[in-house]
């Protein structure tokens, strides 16, 4: 890691990479809230022939003057990408096609003749071939210092520009009527975003190449909104996931191959996007709030709560004091002996001999408190909400497990502490201790 | 020897009718790729058509990236198809691996994930591609090998890859007979479909699979990006003259099939006479292009005329 660090050749490719990743992911948080995912995919196509076409002009006219050709793809690959957007634009408005067969159309016959032509300068111009090829998977190794001042520019423009349209752009995406009752010139915002869209896919494609430029527009903002609280934080985090994988995706592409002990090394882009895609699977497993795990734990511990209350009620209705076979029990499982298990040892039940069960003296208190709550319930769906006393009880059987002791407090004095349910069952006291 | 050697466009065609009626037992690779290219354009036609009308062509997309990894699978389970010919099983083993996986990890994504459906498709067809293509670099050792597959190479084409070809086809056509009245109602009206106890599930899934066989075969042909071309490109010709799908079906896979002849052909000719080797498969694609747009040209000139016709008609009437 260290001889990584500070490998003075692998450092401009390495800062280019991170600029470019920078300025994709914070542009990848405004195609994701506008849910334009895939128009990335079909313009990173389109941006190819764009190369291609300069290369050969390049090769036709000034074939000595390689030093102008870092700009001139940024130009060609431009226009061509900007070709592309207003023709998607056009085939929807004026030939009537709809928005997906739009974008493969242009993203595949674009892209085709971009091929096309690149096939044919594999033999007349060899030298030129190989530099349109980085674009198709990325090369960062090639980068020089005159590459990374201009991406470090580029990737300037849409960080300033987000930075300062920041207002705008929140109010035009989340709330276009009131963007357009204020007066706000939406359609030149929306222009903007389109500019920064394919500024970055431009940007981008020399380092993540366009076969995959689309994933590094979704993929970092896909993560981050598991973490994000509000626009201003997405865009932060997104942009911080952009700068690591970035580099991740950097070192891995020169030590891996190194790692297996093969001389080849491993284009930057699949690299770069299996590492944002790593933080994305992080993100969507063990973030704090809507990671996968830490919802899966919270429903299986609601419905072991459901269940422990389940249990606990039905061995309150074959009264205080009664030994209670396992096997008797409804459902009966290996869940509900390993509950059982548990609720001994937890102290709520006790067991005089091994299957058989009944309930300590706070298991009855709790199991009361069960039954009261499911009965105050039902008196107030009966009086207040004016429901049939015979529909009641499913509502209840749900309910029961919800009811905070507040919520029951208020119950209670909403409705004078009742002593009877609508089925004529008494309603048990509130336990004092608890 | 070739005897496509030399010729231009027009002595292309008059070679290939004389060494079909003379029934030469020999094949060229011109012939070769004559077959595929005609065999992969009628099977991605007609998957296309309904894909075209079901909006889904993003989903062509994202599995013809998807098949990488399936071909990788296939690799590892049957030890063959990496390079060189694919068989028929590890074909069949790659695209339901394709299929599966890409269907299920969308669906887990939009699901348990609650991601947005095309932001789901994105990440996972870019994923699943990416480490194909490091899978592939890694077990082929080879660095270029992935700039390979996205140029595609139809003059690599081998013998065999006729018979998988027109196996694909027949198992398309086949299928899409027996069901063209379940596929028809799931493109056009699902609610109708499951109301008459239709499973639109089932038919998502094997037009699913579908696509990934005829996906690989195209891929084979014409390298990884041009495949969405195939998919799209004839089906929406045939949209701009009919309306109806069974001419539409038979419209988009005349259009493929003429395509690529012309751009055998057009290859064979820029070789003989401009000494200047091209791409077929970005040939076919640009083909097609230009086909779809003078269509919409010639489509908005007419109906240009019609409008200013009747309105010098209905001007002296008033």
């Amino acid at each position: 890691m260290l001889r990584y660090l500070t490998d003075p050749i692998l450092q401009a490719p390495t800062i280019g990479c991170m600029l470019m990743c920078l300025s994709a992911s914070l542009v990848g948080v405004l195609v994701f809230i506008r849910k334009r995912s895939l128009i990335g995919e079909a313009l990173s196509h389109a941006a190819y022939p764009g190369v291609v076409l300069t290369a050969l002009f390049f090769a036709l006219f000034f074939p000595e003057q390689q030093e102008a050709l870092p700009f001139a793809f940024l130009v060609g690959a431009f226009l061509s990408a900007l070709g592309g957007l207003f023709l998607i634009d056009w085939l929807q408005r004026v030939a009537k096609i709809k928005n997906d067969a739009a974008l493969s159309l242009v993203l595949a016959l674009f892209f085709g003749v971009g091929i096309l032509i690149a096939s044919r300068m594999q033999i007349t111009h060899a030298l030129f071939y190989q530099q349109i090829q980085v674009f198709l998977y990325g090369q960062a190794a090639t980068m020089l210092d005159v590459h990374v001042i201009i991406y470090a520019l580029l990737a300037m423009v849409t960080v300033c520009t987000t930075f300062l349209l920041y207002r705008l752009l929140l109010i035009v995406n989340f709330d276009r009527e009131f963007a357009t009752v204020t007066k706000i010139w939406v359609k030149g915002i929306d222009a903007i975003f389109f500019f920064l869209l394919v500024l970055s896919i431009v940007i981008g494609i020399r380092s993540v190449g366009v076969v995959l430029m689309s994933g590094m527009l979704i993929v970092p903002a896909a993560a981050a909104r598991f973490f994000a609280r509000g626009l201003a934080s997405f865009f932060c985090i997104s942009a911080f996931f952009g700068l690591i994988s970035g580099f991740l995706g950097n070192y891995l592409s020169v030590e891996l191959p190194r790692f297996y002990g093969l001389s080849l090394s491993l284009p930057t882009g699949p690299m770069i996007l299996l590492s944002s895609v790593l933080i994305f699977l992080f993100a969507l497993f063990f973030s704090k709030e809507r990671g996968l795990v830490r919802r899966y734990v919270r429903i299986f511990r609601f419905k072991q709560q459901c269940l422990t209350d389940n249990v606990l009620k039905a061995l309150w209705k074959r009264g205080e004091g009664a030994e209670v076979a396992l096997t008797e029990l409804q459902g009966f499982s290996w869940r509900l002996t390993i509950l059982l298990r548990k609720l001994r040892y937890q102290g709520w039940v006790v067991s005089a001999k091994p299957g058989h069960y009944r309930l300590s003296a706070d298991g009855w208190l709790r199991a009361l408190r069960i039954v009261r709550l499911h009965r105050l319930w039902e008196v107030y769906l009966v009086t207040h909400l004016g429901q049939g006393k015979d529909r009641v009880h499913r509502n209840a059987e749900e309910i029961e497990h919800i009811l905070t002791p507040e919520l029951e407090q208020e119950l209670t004095e909403l409705l004078q502490d009742p002593k009877q349910d609508p089925h004529d069952q008494p309603i048990p006291g509130r336990p004092e201790v608890r | 020897m070739n005897p496509y050697t030399g010729t231009d466009f027009f002595s292309f065609f008059g070679v290939l009718f004389s060494r079909l009626f003379s029934w030469s037992s020999s094949i060229a690779t011109d012939e070769i790729q004559l077959l595929v290219l005609i065999g992969v354009g009628l099977s991605s036609a007609l998957i296309g058509t309904f894909l075209v009308l079901k909006q889904m062509t993003m989903l062509a997309n994202s599995l013809s990236h998807t098949l990488l990894l399936g071909i990788v699978a296939a690799y590892l389970i049957t030890g063959s198809g990496l390079v060189g010919s694919l068989g028929l099983t590890s074909l069949l083993i790659a695209s339901l691996i394709t299929a599966l996986c890409t269907s299920l990890l969308t669906q887990f994504l939009t699901g348990s994930g609650k991601l947005q459906e095309d932001a789901s498709i994105g990440i996972v067809f870019t994923t699943l591609f990416a480490i194909g293509v490091v899978l592939v670099t890694l077990f082929t050792r080879n660095a270029h090998i992935g700039t390979e597959m996205v140029m595609g190479n139809s003059d690599a084409l081998h013998v065999d890859d006729i018979w998988l070809t027109y196996a694909v086809l027949l198992l398309n056509g086949a299928l899409i007979t027996l069901f063209f009245k379940e596929f028809k109602i799931t493109a056009f009206d699902p609610g109708l479909a499951r109301s008459s106890g239709i499973s639109t599930n089932f038919f998502n899934y094997l037009l699913m699979i579908l696509i990934a066989l005829t996906a690989i075969v195209v891929f084979r042909a014409v390298g990884l990006v041009l495949v969405l071309a195939f998919f799209v490109g004839p089906p929406l010709i045939a949209r701009e003259l009919t309306h109806r799908l069974a001419p539409l079906l038979f419209i988009s896979m005349g259009t493929a099939a003429v395509c690529a002849l012309l751009s055998v052909a057009l290859s064979r000719h820029v070789l003989t006479v401009y000494q200047a080797p091209f791409s077929t498969g970005a040939i076919l694609v640009t083909l097609i292009g230009l086909f779809y747009f003078t269509l919409i040209l010639i489509k908005r000139l007419y109906k240009r005329g019609l409008m200013k016709k009747s309105v010098s008609v209905t001007i002296p009437n008033n």
